[in-house]
């Protein structure tokens, strides 16, 4: 507001006054004038008119503001979303919730809690930068210049390909899904598929399988390199917030419909060595017609936050980011002020956590240390629960009262990095493992459930000529590398701090646990760090137990796999390709040993190989620019925004616009971002509430069953348009229908699921997921149907919806008989179980009951592709490294260590549209420094400073005509900073977004300032300094490197 | 001449106009405002027992509440700093609520470090309105727009409000202020819609807010329309009162930090907290007898 507006009505103000001064009996007039129902209201002499308290004007759906998707109410007036509140019926925003039989009629009269960003969501979904109609490229890609054409055309040229951008001057022809798309006949692809298995296993040559496919070889993408799949791979699709939001119909599309294996999540840019290293902690030991390997496990456990007595924070907390704080800010503050519970919070940063509990300073690339040094002294002073972890199978574990057992006590061979089978100690097969037992070796054989082995713990023998250890002692014998002093200094605590902090964890018997998430991971030895926190819950045998270490709740089975379960959507799927080949980032893609591509280069591998993570998402470009394995030629970016959230980021965006490497590059997002503005077409999508998801599960916060999922709640904000004569909103979805449909491929249109049973809407995929729910788990597991009031409901608050996305006759059809079923659902917005299901006999109702791992087999056995050498089994100290295993140094100018964190009023990169929470809150954000820091630097409050790093001089390009991105902010200095350390939040610094002007169908449409406020420190953060085109990047879990970056500030203002 | 100035004529010559604002669209009309029924049915689906959430219990206190007559009730707040996780949920869902434009703020929270590393802390303190027995905001207004209803709850009245602004200087606690008319995208690009969607986006914005139990159209203009141009409060959400809702802050308050009720029922959790011996008000010494006090 400028000063002169305020003046002109100041003045106006001042006459009214004078005006009712001057008439005397005015005042009273005032009255007479006014609405007599009004003045009831105001006098709370009569309830005034509120729609929001309406049931017809309610539709629970699901948020995803973050991803920790939080269940929700949404009211709506006139048609349109004015107001989002808690589910009630859901137990992360009401805790115990309503019963889940409660009429919607009467649960309307209950909003429960949402956190700030879920209240904002309003104003995602009504960003007037939305995108509403098919964005194609009217300059050079980031050049900001659009013209907007229609669906039916774009679909067209995407699959046909050409000379698509001739209008512009580019001669270029550019590849559409047809010609990628090459392998079509799945009985070909499945004994292609079965034949690179072969060449992978050693049993057939590459020789042998030219030979045998030589009339196939022009499907490959590399006939001297079968292993390297078909042309197909040369699809990408690269998703940002993909999963578990529509991960399964992007599959099916991918996967079955396309035959490429190259689907990504954004995993390793958020928290992926926590989810490997519990995937690997509790891998299972499974056997099928005598074929045994590890299963891997979940991917997440949680304490038991309102019976433990001692809690943990490892950077991480219950009231900003983790999983999340609608959830557990009401159950931890309870247990604290109640005093049942005491928290310790390590982060180098004073968070709204901390504030709450014990403050750990730890240093940022200090965890690791920090963990083992734990690790040590709970082991020298024998604090760990020795009976839990002896019992070395499920038989031991019944026998002690415990639900799960560990190997611990399990031998390894410390040569092959291997458990020593039975067959090699002559006491059973090559499928069992063995541990001492007094002294004698015993076979073990995890799941069996009569013969208790309770093993030796610490110990060491010669067995047959071979040198084995148990995992316990492995796993001293790690931690013993270094002293508590040592360690402590690395982690820049007080080694009697470190001492308290351990024996406070250990003096609670199994009432303890840590939490954790990506706070101490996100480095090059993440993964050893998360094994070790994890380890340290078992070493005090927690798991399961009340107040100890719980995997949660869990969510039914939305896709069907359960018996009596009406859709089996993996099994409907005919004709469906079997995708083969090494994926683009060489995740999940077998060892790089047996991939033909080792014999060609062997050590050190070209680039990285994953074989124990997935979603290795900020190396998805770098791969295709190197072209490494391969190049590809179509890159779809679905909502994700690598350029700017992933550490060096910025560094692909040269990338991006290198027609070469990347010959069609394909965006959908509900804006124009970050990365989607270097795009050569750009699909809107629709928004988290006006659209489905598949079925979604929750964290194990919640420790009762829960499934939710997103429906449409508002009209779409996209175009809509006709497909194949059925009318829908541009989407997503709407564009795999299209495309499918277009190409020929299996999995969409007529037919797709099973003669009879087409897939020609968003909804004939997403409400079968529902009916599966609906059904439960096993028979008589199913929910009641609609009654007609409820029925009645359900019709009138879907009143505003237009018939292209609610026609009651074809959300039937998708579902048949299970109709009244899902009706019920769908007003609840999902599916909960009663809060009482949650304990039973001192035990979490829904136990892990299984194995944990100390020494984990697969890693322990794997080959760093780089170096040439094993990991380790256990977790292992070690230092910033980069891929060819070389220490990360930086010249000494950089003397700040970098760190970051999300506020509670943002997600990475998606809030900044967020007038009422983001921007109204904090409208930018700040590098924060200490005290300390800042006298020693001589920066006050509010100087502006450019954040540079080794090699990265504080700006980068974003393209033609386009004024470079800064980064630089303001310097708050505060005291709740560990000296050394910078600290800056994300969901600033955007260049996109509706933060610049765009052009689209020749029309200048400005951005909004406000949102490029602050700075973003991505682009400040280190790069490999082998591969150089990537940020550093953990060898096991493919995690990328947020911590471990040091800084200098440069004060311009 | 502005709203008020023909409002104010109007009332002169004895007419009977000024309903425009209730002469309005939609569902906020479908919704008549008939007496809501003495219990929520809902309420007794879910035991009352130690554990429960206190959302549920203190909307079953309210229901009580509101089956007095509205002089035997007197709403009170106590928001426990300890469970105040500092989170904004309560700051932004007002304003969601209320759909507050920039500038005009019923809860901000305020987010203070003490101490020096090591030794440092964080308090988080929500500053509502006080709702205070003695408001220093009523006897300071030229018009009498606002004063203290018999249920506690500190009212202004839009239709008399002239916008002086002396009672936002004369709250001690800044609990007021005032509502310039502004939009949170006016910066924002304007257009038709085409390729994005400048147009449809923005329809929202257009609904009517329910406070004090009306429908208020914000409006700038020639004629502006309240609650622009007027001083603005929080009202503990008295319109969600009504229809047997907390106020919106407590309902999507985290750390369940923020307790409301009738503290003249001994039995509600408000009357239980507000006694506790680490119940403090804000500037007890100004003799304003706030209605919203503070556990430490």
């Amino acid at each position: 507001m400028n000063e002169k507006h305020e003046t002109e009505k100041v003045s106006r103000r001042y006459f009214v006054t004078a005006c009712s001064a001057l008439a005397g009996g005015v005042a009273l007039g005032v009255w007479g004038c006014q609405s007599i129902e009004q003045q009831k209201a105001l006098d709370g002499t009569k309830p005034g008119p509120y729609p929001l308290a309406d049931a017809e004007n309610i539709i629970h759906s699901t948020c995803l503001q973050c991803n920790t998707q939080c269940t929700l109410k949404v009211k709506l007036q006139d048609g349109l979303v004015t107001k989002i509140d808690g589910n009630p019926y859901g137990p992360d925003t009401l805790w115990p919730q309503l019963p889940f039989a409660t009429p919607p009629q009467e649960a309307v009269a209950v909003d429960s809690a949402i956190c700030p960003k879920g209240q904002a969501g309003v104003q995602t979904i009504y960003d007037p930068y939305r995108v509403r109609r098919v964005l194609k490229r009217a300059g050079a890609r980031g050049s900001n210049k659009w013209r907007s054409i229609s669906f039916k055309q774009a679909i067209k040229e995407i699959s046909e390909g050409g000379q698509l951008f001739a209008d512009i001057g580019e001669k270029r022809v550019v590849p559409g899904f047809k010609e990628v798309i090459k392998l079509r006949d799945p009985k070909l692809a499945k004994e292609l598929a079965a034949d690179v298995g072969a060449i992978r296993s050693g049993k057939m040559t590459v020789e042998g399988f030219k030979a045998k496919h030589s009339a196939h070889l022009d499907l490959l993408i590399d006939p001297d390199h079968p292993d390297l799949g078909p042309k197909n791979n040369q699809f990408v699709l690269q998703g940002g917030r993909i999963s578990p939001d529509r991960e399964i119909i992007t599959k099916r599309f991918t996967f079955g419909s396309l035959g490429s294996v190259n689907w990504f999540g954004h995993t390793t840019i958020c928290e992926q060595a926590h989810h490997v290293a519990f995937m690997y902690s509790l891998a299972q030991w499974q056997g099928k017609d005598d074929k045994f390997s590890w299963a891997k496990g979940p991917n997440h456990m949680k304490p038991d936050y309102t019976r433990a007595e001692f809690v943990i924070f490892w950077g991480t907390g219950f009231n900003e980011a983790n999983f999340g704080p609608t959830s557990l800010s009401p159950r931890v503050s309870r247990a604290i002020v109640d005093g049942r519970l005491k928290i310790a919070v390590i982060d180098p940063r004073l968070s709204k956590s901390a504030a709450k509990g014990w403050w750990i300073p730890v240093n940022p690339n200090g965890n690791l240390a920090l963990a083992m040094a734990m690790t040590r002294w709970i082991i020298d002073n024998q604090r760990y629960d020795e009976k839990f972890l002896r019992n070395a199978n499920k038989a031991a574990a019944n026998a002690a009262g415990e639900k799960s057992w560990t190997n611990a006590t399990w031998l390894v061979n410390p040569k092959t990095g291997k458990f020593l089978r039975a067959a090699e100690a002559n006491v059973g097969t090559a499928n069992q493992f063995v541990a001492l037992v007094r002294g004698a070796p015993v076979a073990v054989d995890p799941a069996e459930t009569k013969t208790p082995v309770v093993g030796d713990l610490d110990v060491a023998a010669t067995i047959n000529g071979i040198a084995v250890s148990s995992s316990f002692r492995l796993l001293k014998d790690a931690a013993a590398v270094k002293s508590l002093a040592e360690y402590a200094e690395i982690a820049g605590l007080p080694a009697t701090q470190i001492e308290a902090l351990a024996r406070e964890f250990t003096n609670h018997g199994k009432k303890a646990a840590i939490d954790f998430y990506r706070g101490p991971i996100k480095t090059t030895f993440g993964y050893y760090t998360a094994q070790a926190i994890i380890i340290l819950n078992f070493l005090i045998g927690n798991v399961d137990h009340v107040g100890g270490f719980m995997k949660g709740g869990g969510a039914w089975d939305g896709t069907g796999g359960k018996p009596g379960q009406p859709f089996p959507i993996a099994k409907l799927h005919p004709h469906a390709l079997t995708p083969f080949g090494i994926k683009l980032t060489r995740e999940s893609s077998g060892p790089y040993e047996t991939c033909t591509l080792f014999k060609r280069d062997g050590y050190p591998a070209k680039r990285p190989w994953f074989p124990f993570t997935d979603d290795v998402y900020q190396e998805v470009i770098p791969a295709a620019n190197a072209g490494y394995p391969y190049p590809i030629k179509i890159l779809w970016l679905h909502y994700g925004t690598p350029a700017m959230a992933a550490p060096a980021g910025h560094l692909q965006i040269k990338m991006l616009q290198d027609t070469a490497k990347i010959p069609l590059f394909i965006a959908t997002d509900i804006v124009i971002g970050e990365t989607s503005m270097y795009a050569d077409y750009i699909f809107p999508d629709l928004s988290y509430l006006e659209r489905w998801s598949n079925p979604l599960g929750t964290s194990p916060v919640v420790l009762t069953q829960i499934s939710k999922f997103r429906q449409p709640v508002t009209a779409p904000i996209t175009e809509i348009v006709t497909i194949d004569g059925e009318e829908m909103p541009i989407s997503l979805d709407a564009i795999l229908i299209a495309l499918a449909k277009r190409l020929g491929v299996s999995g969409f249109g007529k037919d797709a699921f099973a003669p009879g049973q087409n897939l020609n809407r968003p909804e004939d995929f997403y409400l079968k997921m529902v009916a599966n729910l609906a059904a439960g788990d096993k028979p008589g597991d199913g929910v009641p149907g609609a009654n007609a009031a409820e029925m009645k409901l359900f019709r009138q608050s879907r009143r505003h919806l237009p018939k292209a996305v609610f026609d009651e006759q074809k959300w039937q059809a998708a579902v048949g008989g299970h109709w009244p079923q899902v009706a019920y659902l769908l007003n609840r917005g999902g599916r909960f179980e009663a809060a009482s299901g949650a304990y039973k006999d001192g035990f979490a109702n829904h136990p892990w009951a299984n194995q944990l791992n100390i020494y984990v087999e697969p890693v322990g056995s794997g080959i760093h592709a780089g170096k040439g050498q094993r990991f380790s089994g256990v977790p292992i100290y070690q230092e910033f490294e980069s891929f060819d295993g070389k220490p990360v140094s930086f010249p000494k100018e950089f003397d700040l260590a970098l760190i970051t964190y999300k506020e509670i009023h943002g997600c990475e990169s998606r809030t900044i549209g967020n007038y009422a929470a983001q921007m109204a809150i904090m409208p930018e954000n700040f590098v924060n420094l200490s005290k300390i820091d800042a006298q020693r630097l001589g920066l006050v409050d509010g100087d502006t400073v450019r954040v540079e790093g080794a090699g990265f001089k504080g700006i980068f390009e974003l393209g033609p005509g386009q004024a470079p991105s800064k980064v630089e902010g303001k310097v708050r200095v505060v005291q709740g900073l560990r000296p050394g350390v910078v600290s800056i939040s994300f969901h600033y610094g955007h260049w996109a977004y509706g933060a610049r002007e765009v052009e689209i169908d020749g029309q200048r449409i400005p951005g909004e300032r406000a949102r490029s406020k602050g700075l973003a420190p991505n682009a400040a953060m280190a790069v490999d300094g082998y591969l150089k085109d990537v940020c550093l990047t953990d060898p096991i879990a493919g995690d990328s490197a947020f911590t471990g970056t040091r800084i200098k500030l440069v004060k311009i203002a | 001449m502005d709203r008020r100035s023909f409002l104010k004529i109007s009332g002169l010559i004895g007419g009977t106009l000024g309903a425009a604002d209730l002469l309005t669209i939609g569902d906020a009309l479908a919704n008549p405002a008939a007496d809501r029924n003495a219990s929520l049915p809902v309420l007794d689906r879910v035991k009352a027992e130690p554990g429960e959430d206190v959302l549920i219990r203190m909307q079953r206190e309210l229901v009580r509440a509101m089956n007095k007559p509205l002089e035997k009730r007197r709403w009170g707040m106590v928001i426990d700093t300890r469970k105040c996780v500092g989170c904004h949920s309560c700051n932004v869902g007002c304003i969601m609520e209320n759909k507050l434009p920039p500038g005009v703020v019923y809860r901000p929270v305020i987010d203070t470090e003490v101490g020096s590393y090591p030794n440092v802390g964080r308090r988080f303190l929500p500053r509502p309105c006080m709702q205070c027995d003695n408001p220093p905001c009523v006897p300071v207004c030229p018009v009498k727009a606002t004063w203290k209803r018999l249920d506690g709850v500190v009212v202004i009245d839009y239709n008399v409000c002239i916008g002086c602004r002396y009672c936002i200087t004369a709250c001690p606690y800044q609990a007021r202020t005032f509502d310039f008319g502004e939009n949170w995208d006016n910066n924002a690009a304007h257009g038709n819609d085409g390729g994005l969607a400048l147009q449809t986006c923005r329809k929202y914005e257009q609904e009517p807010s329910f406070e004090y139990g009306a429908i208020w159209h914000r409006g700038e203009g020639v004629i502006p329309k309240s609650p622009v141009g007027n001083a603005r409060k929080c009202t503990f959400c008295v319109h969600r009162l009504e229809h047997r809702q907390l106020p919106m802050c407590v309902t999507t308050c985290l750390g369940r930090a923020t307790l409301f009720g009738d503290l003249n029922d001994p039995t509600t959790l408000v009357s239980q907290q507000t006694v506790q011996n680490n119940a403090v008000s804000l500037k007890p010494e100004l003799g304003t007898e706030p209605k919203t006090r503070y556990l430490l």
